[in-house]
This record gives structure tokens, sequence and C-alpha cells, in this order.
């Protein structure tokens, strides 16, 4: 604040004192003291097996608590909390066939037909108004999450089954366009149940910013309390959940701008759990103090750095640089992405061998993918006409320098971490590289169109590899999350294949390995790393189980019991 | 560092102290000089800005590393500071001194750059202003109080958004531009006292042209508050462009510059603070020098405003 | 008087307008179509059509400032598509927030400065005047957010005695229903209200000492002096008096230091003022919400310097000459 211009600005006389204002002063003071003390109540305080509040620690926000409409996993794990599936995946992961799969709102279900399969509703089940779950619901919920208006992301995913209809109240039937192994989980894994008679009159173009999001009635173990935009979103357990009630008696999220910030607010105690400590001077932090436990869990997610194929913004033209499948693969051997996990991860990230995470099953080390070698890619380029031809340091070709941007979002430390990391990398090759970090919605939306050279990306994986290789590295995924537009027909075949094989397992891994390995020498993109995530979580918390792909999925199963309650946990809202 | 680099810096500093010094022997044969190192932080004030701007202007030769280099990102990340790395290492392990002796040349001149444009705009507004008045003052005037009354940092904020991407040269311009409207203020009381005076009268009475009269007789009087405002201005734009650049918005990585090493280093704060210590502390010690250097020269050049 | 508040008030009019005007034309210079954020073409049509006639979007341009200067009167502000809501409510929300912030802020400001001042005049020119003197210059010279970030790592995640930011605890206080939801929310404030203060603190001490020391030469304090009144009188009931009238225009002076600083204090806090949302408004590309934010900053600013003005005429007797 410059004070300069008042310097000189005013005159000195005199002024009349003014006692009375005084007087009043110290009144006011006085009534104030008074009120504040009279605000002083006593509150009633919980007790027994059911209290205990968990505060979480989130980075980032859900952008609408309307589950066909969203795909960000902060809003899948206040989502589900709220509104059922029609079965839940257990501990064992198994994707093919019913068996590792435990009733959630279908209390049991059975096949008709070799492409039939009907549910039965539990009775019990209710919405949080009072009403039914009924089988009306599951066939609204499916019209939605298949609408071309509504264009969910989960849509593409649901393309195997032809129609769901309702036989009674209380009995939906899937009937589905051929038979394959997953049938099951494409049927229950997917889908959240939607309360029809709530939701029925909304217009189908509104979805996106439905005020339903913002004040949603599910029939989950929770029930929406409230959202301080920016700040909180509150739960309370629902006491009369027909699977049970869950012990923990209120879940509030928190929200910071960034997984580093969570993990401060778990330190000073202002939270209870953080999904993921990403670095390892966290993981020492919390290790360190004692109130904290640490579980580790095999990470469902892998990041990447994917080339666009496409022309930005055009994808009918190819991309001036990376359409040429030799360049690609040149800069990919340019990375050495050994020493960036080091500086990055430690040893809490491994490195995939493919698109894929280590929850995977097809993960294997032994995959062949392109080496890093900087000589070789250096004669790579300059086969390719990429030479230095003016001493600035970057190669040039026929006037046009060799350069491009990287996109990626400010909410993700380690992404930006890996951006100025792999800026180094191709300078070292004699490649410009420019960093275009944007805001996590506006990186979505950018990666949709298309419009960018390459990104830094992370994918959540579904715990099959076939639901979610298609949709971002074949044909099939073009327009959907395919955003670099990478095609191979022999991959396209070969993970078909695969997915079809999907009851012989070794067949299966075959395929798999086989489509990999073909991917890796196209070099669509360079996979940086595949953590290996450690959740940490109050200690007074008991009956943690944490679901690899969703890590919130058995929250209701948590409890904090009444000799550990603390202050907060007792706290009345 | 090696020791050719310690010699390096510490002829600059005595470089600094030697110039100011003989600035001090010759500013004592003037009533103003005389004035301004009367101030008891007007002459070390004066040896930090000399220190950093030789310091700068001597980055290749003080810098053992350069400034984006990533030596081993394995095993110097987030190094404390060492006999090889004065102030530590980085979480990109690139050197916190080179960083912040590279920095100072993009921080400094954004702040003298951004500062010429607005202390220029200002001054040329705000003579037009006191020279001509009637209409052209009024509207001159009252362009600058809506200048006044937009907070800066959301005038920049939403050219920034704009603009899109935003480099070096233009977030100059886009400093400059929204920091003129106090100068012009300043000038234009210089200016409307200035005008009265008899030299002014005679000028126009030989036919001197208005462009004439203000840039040969009346600003060189009005010089004043034209140099005040723009040492103090100075150190405003390096805390706004240390602001911005934390937010992400100034200058674009990875050219260092004070601002986005303090972004670079937040989140390893509670691991690694020197290297957001390092900067903040660089751009306390050069805004206060620039402070006190500021007070200085307004009570030399201006002697009705004495603050004791 | 009156004239003169009549001629204030008119001149604070115009400024507004001149604001409203500058945002009316940033908002057709950003890309997309006006008041509605171009990012997603899966924008609700039914929202946009609203939009469309309400700013009267196929009309000529006057129309469209005419329409447009309605609108912003019943507190239409236009839509912003990455929160999914009204902008006009986003603000809503976001203000009081940095309010409460700077109105901290501008006490602990006035407070601390206040009382360094008064102790630096004192003790003019002596160790503790020059000490404390360099010292408030470098607290003011040093960057507002860097300063946060400082008192954010030693006090709130070393010594846990501060929280980590927010504007209150989600668990214990929904609603500022009770005193101890109040002191939760004051706990919270505090750091963030600290930082902006503080460095305010240092300028208004230094400009506060300048002022006693002047008054302390005046005719009258040497009267009282000569009546045998003690030092401390003289300084506090005499002097003090008189150099605190600059203080109303200080404060009005003091609003865009303050909102420019809650900008990055925001961020650095995670504290959900304008400033932190129009922040994030720039990286999402979400023009309308960055402009209503500034524009709605510059008529703060506005509003304060003329509340300003006003207490100082009400307040100093002296000025309410005709012409002043």
């Amino acid at each position: 604040m410059d004070l300069a211009p008042l310097a000189g600005a005013w005159n000195v006389r005199p002024m009349p004192t003014a006692r009375a204002g005084e007087r009043a002063f110290a009144v006011a003071l006085a009534l104030v003291g008074a009120a504040s003390v009279a605000g002083c109540a006593r509150r009633p305080a919980c007790a027994g097996e059911y209290c205990g509040t968990l505060v979480i620690a989130a980075a980032g926000e859900p952008d609408i608590l309307l589950p066909p409409v969203s795909d960000f996993s902060i809003t899948r794990d206040v989502t589900e909390q709220l509104f059922l599936k029609l079965a839940e995946l257990g501990p064992g992961g198994t994707t093919v066939g019913d068996q590792d799969f435990a009733p959630q709102l279908a209390a049991r279900w059975e096949w008709d037909g070799p492409t039939t399969l009907a549910f039965h509703l539990d009775p019990r089940a209710r919405w949080q108004d009072g009403r039914p779950v009924t089988a009306a619901d599951v066939a609204f919920t499916y019209a939605v999450y298949t609408d071309t208006v509504i264009n969910s992301p989960f849509r593409a995913s649901l393309r195997e089954i032809a129609a769901v209809t309702t036989r009674d109240s209380l009995t939906a039937v899937f009937r589905f366009r051929r038979r394959y192994p997953e049938m099951f989980y494409d049927a229950v894994y997917h889908m959240r149940i939607l309360p029809a008679h709530l939701l029925r009159a909304l217009p189908r173009e509104r979805w996106r910013s439905a005020p339903f999001g913002r004040a949603p009635v599910g029939d989950g173990p929770y029930r929406f309390v409230a959202w301080n935009a920016g700040e909180s979103i509150e739960l309370a357990a629902d006491s009369a959940f027909f699977l049970g009630r869950p012990h923990i008696r209120r879940v509030i999220w928190r929200f910071t701008p960034d997984q580093q910030v969570a993990v401060t607010q778990l330190l000073a105690r202002d939270a209870d759990a953080v999904e993921v400590l990403v670095t390892p001077d966290n993981v020492r932090r919390v290790r360190a103090d004692s109130q904290f436990a640490l579980y580790p869990y095999k990470g469902a997610a892998y990041g990447y750095l994917g080339f666009n194929l496409r022309a930005p913004g055009d994808s009918s033209a190819p991309h001036p640089l990376f359409g040429d499948r030799e360049l690609r693969r040149a800069l990919a051997m340019a990375v050495d992405r050994e020493r960036l996990l080091r500086n990055a991860w430690g040893d809490l990230a491994a490195l995939p061998p493919g698109p894929m995470s280590q929850l995977l099953w097809i993960w294997d080390p032994t995959i062949p993918a392109l080496p890093h070698d900087s000589a070789q890619a250096a004669r790579l380029l300059a086969r390719l006409g990429w030479t230095d031809t003016d001493g600035d340091g970057i190669r040039d070709r026929a006037g046009r320098p060799l350069a491009f941007r990287i996109l990626l979002p400010t909410t993700s430390a380690i992404r930006r971490q890996y951006g100025r990391l792999l800026q180094e990398q191709f300078r070292a090759i004699g490649a410009d590289v420019q960093l275009d970090e944007v805001d996590f919605g506006l990186f979505n939306r950018r990666a949709q169109r298309g419009d960018f050279d390459a990104l830094l990306n992370t994918w959540n994986t579904d715990p099959t590899p076939s639901s979610g290789i298609p949709e971002t590295w074949t044909r099939a995924g073009f327009g959907r999350l395919n955003y670099g537009r990478y095609a191979n027909p022999a991959v396209d075949r070969l993970v078909e294949r695969a997915a079809v094989l999907a009851t012989d397992r070794d067949a299966a891994r075959r395929a798999w390995r086989a489509a990999i390995a073909l991917l890796n020498q196209d070099a669509p993109a360079v996979f940086l790393f595949a953590p290996e995530n450690v959740a940490a979580v109050h200690r007074r918390v008991e009956n943690v189980v944490i679901q690899p792909d969703s890590w919130l999925a058995r929250l209701r199963l948590w409890r904090i019991p009444a000799d550990r309650l603390t202050a907060r946990d007792r706290a009345e809202p | 560092m090696t020791a050719w680099h310690w010699l390096a810096l510490a002829a600059a500093a005595l470089a600094a102290l030697a110039a100011v010094a003989a600035l001090r022997r010759r500013a004592r044969r003037t009533a103003r000089g005389r004035r301004f190192f009367r101030h008891p932080a007007a002459a070390p004030g004066l040896v930090v800005l000399a220190f950093v701007v030789t310091t700068a202007l001597a980055a290749p030769g003080l810098a053992p590393y350069p400034p984006r280099a990533q030596l081993d990102i394995v095993r110097l990340a987030d190094q404390p500071p060492s006999l090889r790395h004065p102030l530590g290492t980085d979480l990109y392990s690139r050197d916190v001194w080179s960083r912040l002796v590279y920095g100072a040349r993009v921080s400094l001149g954004v702040g003298a750059l951004a500062m010429l444009v607005a202390v220029t705009l200002g001054a040329a507004v705000g003579a037009a202003a006191g020279y001509f008045r009637r209409w052209p003052d009024a509207l001159l005037m009252r362009v600058v109080d809506v200048g006044l009354a937009l907070p800066r940092i959301f005038v920049l904020l939403v050219a920034v958004a704009l603009w899109g991407h935003v480099t070096l040269g233009p977030l100059v311009l886009l400093i400059g531009l929204t920091g003129w409207f106090p100068t012009s203020r300043l000038v234009r009381a210089e200016v409307l006292s200035v005008r009265e005076r008899d030299f002014v009268a005679a000028a126009r009475a030989l036919g001197a042209g208005p462009a004439r009269i203000i840039l040969r007789h009346v600003l060189p009087n009005a010089a004043a508050p034209i140099i005040v405002s723009a040492a103090l201005g100075i150190g405003n734009v390096m805390l706004l462009e240390a602001g911005l650049s934390f937010l992400g918005l100034g200058v674009p990585p990875p050219m260092p510059s004070w601002g986005n090493m303090i972004a670079d280093g937040w989140p390893k704060m509670a691991v690694a603070p020197w290297a957001a210590l390092a900067p903040g502390l660089a751009i306390s010690l050069v805004v206060t020098a620039l402070n006190t250097v500021g007070d200085a020269l307004r009570d030399a050049l201006d002697p009705r405003a004495e603050s004791a | 008087m009156a004239a003169w508040l009549l001629r204030r008030l008119a001149a604070a009019l115009a400024i507004v307008f001149a604001v409203l005007t500058l945002a009316f034309c940033a908002i057709h210079l950003a890309p997309g179509t006006p008041f509605v954020s171009p990012q997603d073409r899966g924008m609700d049509p039914a929202i946009v059509a609203r939009l469309e006639r309400l700013y009267g979007l196929d009309r000529p341009l006057p129309v469209q400032y005419a329409k447009y200067l309605v609108a912003v009167l019943h507190g239409e502000l236009g839509e912003s598509f990455a929160l999914r809501r009204p902008v006009a409510d986003a603000l809503a929300e976001a203000l009081p927030n940095t309010l409460l912030l700077a109105g901290a802020a501008l006490l602990l400001d006035f407070g601390l400065g206040l009382a360094l001042g008064v102790y630096q005049a004192a003790r003019a020119r002596r160790a503790g005047d020059v000490v404390l003197g360099n010292a408030a210059l470098f607290v003011h010279s040093v960057p507002t957010f860097w300063l946060g970030l400082l008192l954010l790592l030693v006090f709130a995640q070393r010594l846990h005695w501060f929280p980590v930011g927010g504007t209150h605890d989600p668990v214990l206080c929904r609603s500022v229903a009770s005193l101890r939801c109040a002191l939760d929310r004051g706990w919270h404030l505090a750091l963030p209200a600290l930082t902006l203060g503080v460095v305010g603190a240092a300028g208004t001490a230094r400009y506060q000492r300048a002022a006693l020391l002047e008054v302390l030469g005046q005719e009258f304090v040497r009267t009282a002096r000569a009546k045998g009144l003690s030092e401390r009188r003289v300084l506090l009931v005499h002097a003090l008096r008189n150099a605190l009238l600059p203080f109303i225009t200080l404060g009005g002076l003091a609003l865009p230091f303050l909102l420019t600083g809650a900008v990055l204090v925001e961020t650095v806090f995670a504290w959900p003022g304008m400033g932190r949302l129009a922040v994030t408004a720039i990286f999402q590309r979400d023009y309308p919400v960055v402009i209503a934010a500034a524009a709605a900053a510059s008529v703060l600013v506005v509003l304060g310097s003329l509340a300003a003005d006003v207490l100082y005429a009400v307040a100093d007797p002296r000025i309410r000459a005709p012409g002043a």
C-alpha cells in the first residue's frame, strides 16, 4: 500500500473532544460480552456403538451428485453412499460370472435363458422419502444411462444390454445382445439405481445442472445432509438401512485444492482419512505420527503421457507431429521413465508395462515395451529429418521447430511435477515443450474435444481390462475415452478376442499380452506410473475395509468402538 | 559452487559497496544528496539494490548451474543447503541459488520495464491533464478515478483470462498498463503548480508549442514525484509479479522468477522449505530496499514533506 | 454539506457505471457466447435460451448494453457452466467470506498499526523507534502470500495452533449457532486475517508515526505541555485524537490493497471468498465469473471510499464548508 499520495494531505487543528462516543463504546462492549455468555448452551452428546464422525480430506470437489452424469472419482465416493447398485463386487474382484458378487439392491437373481437375467429386488429397500425401490426404478435408470441426450460417460459400457424391462414391481429383467463372460458384471457394476418418481419429470437436457444433484435423495446407507460449496459435504447414516445400520453416524468430506493440502489437514487432525498419501515424504510423515494407520492397497490407476494422433480440434486430419509413428517411438524412447518414477513417487509406484493399473489381473512386467534409449531416439529423429539447423538447441525440419504443448490439470500435483520433468527430458533430445496447466474441468473438456497436442492423464481402471481398454485404446473408443484417437486394427482384434476368451484365463492372458505388446510398439502414449495406494485412516476407526477399485465402497462397515469416541464423534450437529 | 563462484560473489558485493560509497561522496556536495543520505537506512538500501542488480547482470558468472538444469532427479532432489548447493535444491533437483540469481533478472526486469511503462504513461497523462486543464483534465481524471477504483489484481486476472497464454512481453505490458493511475495524479498536481511559473509563461510567449513546453520546462521540474513513485512502484510490481506467478498466471516455467520459485516450492514446504524461503526472502529484501530508497528520495527531492 | 454529498454520490455512481461498462466490454471480448461459458455444448438449452432473451444477444449492441444494465440491477450476472449454477449465486456465497476476511484484516491493521505508531512516536528517533521502524518496513515489503505460507507452515502445520484452512469446522459447527461456533469461525479466520493485517499494519504504523510526530510539533500540544499535562496524556488524549481522523481515509484507501491481498491469501488458506472464486474461474476459462468478481470488487472499492469520505465529513466539522 503506497501512502505517498496522502502525505501532506491533511491540515491539523485542534478537534473538539467527544466523550459521549467513548461511553457508548464501553456499553456496547459489555452488551456483546453478555450476549456471548448467554449463547453458551450445553448440548447433548452421543454415546454407544453408533456414534462416530469421520472426516475425509479430499482433493477437488464433486461437480454434481448425479451418478449418470459425472465420472469424477470424488463424486463416485459420495454417490456410492447415497445410491445402491443391484449387486456389489466383493474383495475377490473376479468380474467373470457372478460368484464374487454380493446382493445389494437385488436380493437374488437367476438366468432365464442364455441372454436373459432376472433380478429380484429386496422388498425392504426404500428411498429416503419412504417410497419403496421398485423394478420401475431399474428400468428408468437404464433408460437414463443409455440416453443419448444425457450422454453418460458410462453409456458405452452398457452397449451389450439390449433392454431392461419389469416383470412385476420387484423383478427387473435384463436382456443381452449376445452371450459373453462378463454379462453379470456389466449389468450390475456401472449403474447406480435412481428414484424414477423423483427424476422422471426432469427433461433430459437439464440433467447436467439439475438441482436434484445438489440435494440428492437416495436409498443407500447414508442420507444427504448439506453441501457447503467449496468446503464440505455432509452425509448422515440412515438408521433404518435394510442391509444394516452404518456404525459411523456422520461422514463429512472436506475439499482441498490438492492432495498435498489434504494430507496436511490429516496431520493437523482436521481430517480422519485420506484416500492416497501420494508421496514417500507423506508416508514417512504419517507413519511418524502414531495416530494413523496406513492401509496399502493395489492402486486402480495408471498415468500416461498421451499423444494426439489427430490434429487438435480437427479429427479428420492427422497430427502434424504425432501422426508419424516413428516420431512417437523416438519421443517415447527419449523418456527415462524409471528415473521420473523415482523422483516423483519414490517406491510408491511401479512402471506400467502398458495401459494397465496394478489392480488388473493382466499386470505383467515382462510384456515387451519400448526401452529407454536416448541415443537411439536421437538417431531416429535425425533420420526423420529433425536436426538442429539454427543452433538453438531445438530440432527443426523445413523451418518448423520440434515443439508441442502438454495439457495437464492444475489439480494434480503429480502430473504438474511430471510435466516439468518431461519438459527437461524432451529438451535433452531437442524438443521444445510448453505446459498448458488448466483447471480439471477444462482439462476434461479439451481432452474430449481432442483440443491438445499431448496430455498427461490418469485413468482409474475398472476391475476388468475388457471394460476399460477397448474404451481408451481401440476404435470403439473414438468420441468417447480414446482421446488420442489411436487405433490399430490388429490390436482391436486381439482385444476383442481376449474379452471373448475371458473364461479361459490362460488363453485370455496370451491374447492380452499380444495386444499390449503390439500397442507398445506403436507408442500412442508413454505409460508413466501405476501407483500403489496407501490410505491413511485414524487409528480409532476399526474394520477398515478398503475396496481397491473404489476405496469407500465398504464405508458402512467401518466402526468406531464406543470406548474410542472422541469429542468430535460425540458432538451433535 | 566452486571457489571461483564464491570469489565472484564477494567481488559483486565489494563492487556494490564501492559504488555506493563513491555515490555518497559525490552526493555530499549537494543539499539533496545530503538529505538523502541522512536517512540511516538509505545507504544500506542502496547497497542491497546495487548488489542485487550486479548479481543479476553477472548471473552467468555467479551461477554454477544453468537455471533449468535438472541435475539428478533421483538423488539430488530436495537437498538441504550445502557447500555445493548453498541454497539447496528444489524438487526437480535444480540448484536454488542458480535459479535465484537468474530469477533476479526476470523479476527485476519485469519490475523495471513495467514501471517504465506505467510511469511514462502516467506522466504523459498527468502532464496533459495538468497543462491543458478544462475538458482534457476532467476527462482524463475521470478515467484515472475509474482506474483507481479497479483493484489491480482483478484487472490483471480478467486480462490474463481473456488473453489465454500470456508470455513475458505481454505480461510486462499488462502490469504496466494497470499501474499508471497514481503517477498521473501526482504529476498532474506538480504540473498544475509549475505551469503558473514565470519561465513557462515566457516560453509560451516565445511561441513554444505545448509539447515542447511540457517536455523541456514543466516535466523536469515535476521530476521529483515521478522518480519517487517509480522507486516505490517497482517494489509493488515485483510483489504483483510474484503473486501472479504464484497463482500460475505469471512467468511461465521453466524460466525462473522469484514468484514461480515460491509456487514450485510450496507443495514441498514441509520437507524442503529452502526452495520457497529463499526467493521470498529475496523479494522481501529488495522491496524493503526499494521502499527505503524511495522514502529517502522523497525527502531529498521534496523538502516540504519531511517525515521527521 | 448536502450539495457536497450529492456531488460525491454522483461521482461514485458515475464510476460504478464506468466499471459496469468495462465489464460489459470484457464480456463481449471473451470467446464464446457472452454470459454463457462456451466450454461445453452440453449446457442446458433452457438456460441458454433464457439468457439470450434476457441479454438480447441477437439485438444490436446498444440494446444489449441497456438490457445488460437492467439485468445487473436485477442481480442477473450470467450462468457459470463450471459451477453449474448462476454466477450471482456463487458470488453471493463468496462475497461475505471476503468481506469478513477484509474486515478482520482491517481491524488488525488499524489496531496494530495504531499501537505501533503511537509507540514509535513516543520513542521517536531512539533505539526502539529505529529498530521497529525498519522491522515494520521489512514486514510491509514481504509478499503477502509468502508470509501466509510461512505462518501456515509454522503455526498450523508444525505447531497445530491454528487450523490449516477453511472457514469453519464442518464437524462441530455447520452454522454460527453458538459462542463455540463463533469462536471456531474466529479461530479459522485468525491466520488469514493476521497475514493480511500484519502487512498492512506495518504501513499504517509508518504513516501514523509520521502523522503523530507532525501533530506533536503543533502549537496546541505545546500549550498542553505548558499547562503541565503529563506526556502520556498529551500524546494519547490530545495528539492522537487529531491524528485519528485520517484513519477513516486510510480505511477507504486500504480496501483495494485488502482485496488484492485477499486474492492471494484466500488461495493459500483455501478461504472460499471472491478472490479464490475468480482464480479458480480463470483456470476453468469461466469468463462470466471472473468478470463478475472483478466488477464486484471494483464496486466494493467505490462504495468503501464513498463511505470513508462521508464518514470523514461527518466526523470532522472543519471540512463541511461548501465546495470542500
